[in-house]
């Protein structure tokens, strides 16, 4: 195999040499329990503190609103349980495309007698606040909807959302995990944060839930008094250092990177629209990730064209997935009214740091003779 | 690798694909539940199966299967493919992992279909 390609940054990134440096001493040297109160606790306390500062300082909040958690799917569930569970019972306002951290969280609550609305979303993937703002009842106790859809890329309104929240008096949790340290994101009208390390260049197994100072909300895991008893545990000190590196460069690169591979992407889109035909970008014009395009290929199964692509070298997502002898479309894509030969047909490119022009070239290249064999396969009409 | 080599070979260079003029024998399969489909299309003379072209609509395995499964049966005896085992699909392809059994299946029940439509024409089997 001669060249390699990833572009599946939004499903998990490679660590940043300097995040690795950073984190490499908290492994075999400052290895303590940041609760012990001997030298070897207060090293590993020192790690910790710095990282929830920088986390704080990117997003301009105090760090004793950060809790760190073991990924963005705790995050997710800290967020939601946590909201609701602190105020016993009511109803609960959700989009159709949320992370299934946050729809199966909300199910289960559904199943604990809490009511959900599940709100729908355009063609692009967009929700509109205005269905947010139809579906707040006197009871409702929380509304969570994602910043960025991991799949196609669409961002949400949260500002108009968060002024519907804030106008009924109800908390919003917003899942940032696609966004955070990627694009910006005013927090007024947020109360909850979800956001991970391992999209961002830093480790897996760490991420965060920001919670607005005098948000009520309990904890979903019970134990000690860690993370000011929002989240029983010993912190992942390592992680959590990894993650706080990662952050302060996101805040260094960010701005620069952002206009960089939102470029590379255009890139792409533009090379597969004009080499194969029945193609199509999935997912809002405008307000998406920078990174990520979700190319439908007409009438072809999308776990080919990922297969064809993985044995040319390149990494990307199927947006169907055949497990167990069932294949369904991406949820995402039947919530945007995608029609099934489309939506069968979904592949994501998500685009990162190390993405180049060549990368780019390379994959435009490889894509075209792979769908044009799958579909001299391909009955037509058969999806 | 998931995949085998064999497998992989045929999924990249699919033999036999595409459609046949005036076929002998026609027959469609589809996986219950997955949506997978394989169209084998038969030309027969004097009772063997002298070319064979499909289409499928699948993840890979069940693309390569095809592939394999055309090749392994052309010059076989017609009523022969009406036993034809997803068992013997899987082995022109070096075996299957078990989330893609279905491949095997799918191809199997098509190139029986296909054999027993053969054998039901006037000219069946001729």
């Amino acid at each position: 195999m001669s060249r390699r390609v990833y572009l599946d940054h939004n499903a998990s990134t490679p660590v940043h040499p300097e995040v690795l440096a950073e984190m490499l001493p908290f492994f075999t040297e400052q290895f303590g329990n940041p609760s012990s109160v001997h030298g070897f606790g207060r090293e590993a306390r020192t790690g910790l503190d710095l990282a929830r500062e920088r986390v704080a300082r990117f997003l301009a909040v105090g760090p004793e609103e950060i809790v760190f958690t073991s990924g963005g799917t705790e995050s997710d569930n800290l967020g939601v349980k946590g909201l609701a569970w602190a105020r016993g019972r009511g109803h609960l306002i959700t989009s159709r495309v949320e992370h299934h951290a946050v729809l199966r969280a909300c199910e289960w609550l559904e199943g604990q007698g809490f009511a959900v609305t599940y709100v729908g979303v355009d063609g692009h993937g967009m929700v509109d606040p205005d269905d947010v703002k139809r579906a707040v009842r006197p009871d409702t106790i929380g509304i969570s909807i994602m910043h960025a859809n991991s799949e196609v890329g669409t961002i949400q309104p949260v500002a108009a959302i968060g002024a519907i929240a804030r106008a009924a008096g109800v908390p919003l949790h917003v899942d940032a995990v696609q966004t955070f340290g990627k694009v910006d994101l005013d927090l007024n009208g947020v109360d909850a944060l979800s956001f991970s390390g391992h999209k961002i260049y830093g480790p897996k197994g760490v991420a965060g839930l920001w919670i607005r100072k005098g948000t009520k909300m309990v904890s979903v895991q019970h134990g000690g008094e860690h993370e000011r008893r929002r989240r029983a545990g010993t912190e992942n000190v390592p992680g959590i250092v990894g993650l706080g590196k990662a952050v302060e460069i996101r805040g260094r690169d960010m701005h620069e990177e952002r206009a960089r591979v939102s470029a590379l992407r255009d890139r792409l889109w533009e090379g597969i629209r004009s080499r194969v035909p029945d193609a199509r970008l999935n997912g809002h014009p405008t307000a998406r990730l920078p990174g990520t395009a979700n190319i439908s290929y007409r009438g072809v199964e999308s776990e080919s064209v990922v297969l064809g692509l993985d044995l040319k070298g390149i990494g990307v997502s199927a947006g169907s997935a055949c497990t167990s002898g069932s294949v369904e479309p991406s949820y995402v894509l039947v919530a945007m009214g995608s029609p099934l030969d489309w939506a069968m047909g979904a592949v994501r490119h998500s685009l990162g740091r190390s993405t180049t022009a060549e990368d780019i070239d390379y994959v435009v290249e490889s894509v075209e003779p792979i769908v044009r064999k799958l579909r001299a396969a391909m009955p037509v009409g058969a999806a | 690798m998931r995949y085998s080599q064999a497998l992989l070979d045929h999924f990249l260079n699919p033999r036999n694909a595409g459609l046949m003029r005036e076929p002998d024998g026609v027959g469609v399969d589809e996986y219950e539940g997955c949506g997978d489909l394989a169209r084998f299309f038969l030309r027969v003379r004097e009772g063997r199966v002298s070319a064979v072209r499909f289409q499928t609509y699948g993840c890979g395995p069940t693309i390569a299967a095809a592939s394999a499964a055309s090749e392994r049966v052309t010059g076989r005896i017609v009523e022969e493919l009406l036993n034809l085992e997803p068992r013997e699909v899987e082995d022109a392809v070096d075996g299957l992992p078990d989330d893609r059994k279905h491949a095997a299946d799918v191809v199997a029940g098509a190139l029986r279909a296909a054999a027993l439509d053969a054998l039901r024409r006037p000219r069946g089997g001729a």
